[in-house]
């Protein structure tokens, strides 16, 4: 806990003794509180996730994100009192160097870019609760990398740009810091008029042996429907799955603002399919469908209620999943007087 | 080691193309980009990139300061592989 608060601490006042010279560092990020029910077990979790922009001119961007999680639950599952125990992670700290309109310079602690539910669907923006079954092919438990990366759009026209992504990772143990000794890279094609962008992923995971890693993904978003479609597709020799994911939100187009159109119904359906799993690997040891249902509002002030319920098919037994979350997603000045 | 050698260099390569292919693409883009945008209509355009690329997963900010939405726009230029022109129009768009 201490040591990604004095990260941040001290993130902030190399942000703050630069800021005469420079332009202003946000606050941004969300609380929110979960609640779930999987299997007869209830979990409570408070979240706080603030991130924290400095930019140093046109060029220079130093970009860090703490994760802070208290688990409360019952101390044998579905029976016994409630214990809670908190978590603390540093998701990213990174510097990037804008180097030109189509390369940025990454070093640092980054969010792994495999496919793209990692980087792009933190919990304020991810349309259900649960990650997929599959988020943890390519990201593992961390979910972050330690090393050097270079991304941006190679090609951007009108109608299309092409954007990219490659990175090396070291292997680090160092508790709340750890990451996979990797390398790998992702390339996407966006088509602003039509809201469609497909992209595919590869990671060669340098430990234990060594392993490929593969996937795709697609995101579309018809411009005059609010509909959101979002879909991956990930294979490791751990286990290989998919999932597709639709949200609608009632409104005759994406511009209008009133009480129906602020509610979003979501669904989800998922497949899992068992590899040959290693020690290091986090997914499922048996086969898994499952599919997922709910509902968002987004009320005034950036706040979000999600009510979910999901039912899980495996051979190691079938369970319903409920989940409620709500979440306050903020943005503010990181100095005093800037906010108009 | 010989493989990280490999990956480094890999990336360097790839960093070095990008590069040299930004510049024989784009010779002196800076102060076109700028002419080409005080020439348009910056903010019916910006609405629309705002649009296709922002409102994938956000609505439009109440209010910031227009420092505010340049780091904003920065770090979304980063994580969500914004181009530079969308970058510059949307910013003139939320920050006029």
């Amino acid at each position: 806990m201490n040591r990604v608060w004095g990260m941040l601490l001290g993130l902030m006042c190399t942000a703050t003794g630069l800021w005469a010279q420079s332009d202003v560092p946000i606050l941004s990020g969300a609380v929110a509180f979960q609640g779930s029910r999987s299997g007869g077990a209830n979990a409570f979790q408070p979240i706080l996730f603030p991130v924290l922009v400095a930019p140093f001119g046109d060029h220079w961007l130093v970009e860090a994100r703490g994760e802070i999680q208290g688990f409360i639950a019952r101390q044998d599952g579905t029976q016994g009192p409630y214990t809670g125990q908190f978590s603390d992670v540093l998701a990213y700290l990174q510097v990037d160097y804008i180097a030109n309109p189509h390369l940025t310079v990454t070093v640092g602690r980054f969010l792994t870019p495999f496919n793209i539910y990692n980087e792009r669907f933190p919990l304020w923006i991810a349309n259900l609760e649960d990650t997929p079954i599959t988020y943890v092919i390519g990201t593992r438990t961390s979910a972050s990398s330690n090393g050097a990366m270079v991304r941006g759009v190679a090609v951007a026209r009108p109608k299309w740009n092409l954007n990219y992504t490659a990175y090396a990772s070291v292997a680090t143990t160092t508790e709340n810091l750890q990451s996979g000794r990797a390398a790998g890279g992702r390339a996407g094609i966006f088509l602003p008029q039509d809201g469609v962008e497909v992209g595919a992923s590869y990671q060669r995971f340098l430990q234990n042996g060594g392993s490929n890693i593969a996937g795709t993904y697609v995101n579309w978003q018809p411009p005059p429907i609010p509909l959101d479609v979002r879909a991956e597709y990930a294979h490791s020799p751990g286990g290989q799955g998919y999932w597709i994911e639709g949200a609608y939100r009632f409104a005759s187009n994406r511009d209008i603002n009133t009480w129906p159109s602020r509610l979003q119904a979501v669904a989800r359906v998922q497949q899992y399919f068992k590899g040959h799993p290693t020690s290091l690997d986090v997914l499922p040891s048996t086969n898994v469908n499952q599919f997922d249902c709910g509902a968002n509002y987004y009320l005034p002030h950036n706040i979000r209620l999600n009510g979910s319920y999901g039912r899980q098919y495996s051979s190691a037994g079938n369970s319903n999943i409920w989940n409620f979350e709500l979440t306050y997603r903020f943005l503010f000045p990181a100095l005093p007087g800037e906010h108009k | 080691m010989k493989t990280r050698f490999m990956a480094i260099l890999g990336i360097l390569v790839l960093a070095f193309s990008v590069t040299v292919f930004a510049r024989h693409q784009n010779p002196g883009r800076g102060q076109k980009t700028t002419k080409a945008i005080a020439n348009k209509n910056a903010a019916g355009s910006g609405e629309q990139r705002f649009q296709a690329n922002c409102g994938r997963c956000h609505v439009p900010p109440d209010s910031l300061s227009p420092r505010e939405v340049k780091a904003v726009l920065q770090h979304m230029r980063v994580r969500a592989m914004l181009s530079a022109d969308d970058e510059q129009l949307i910013l003139q768009y939320l920050a006029p």
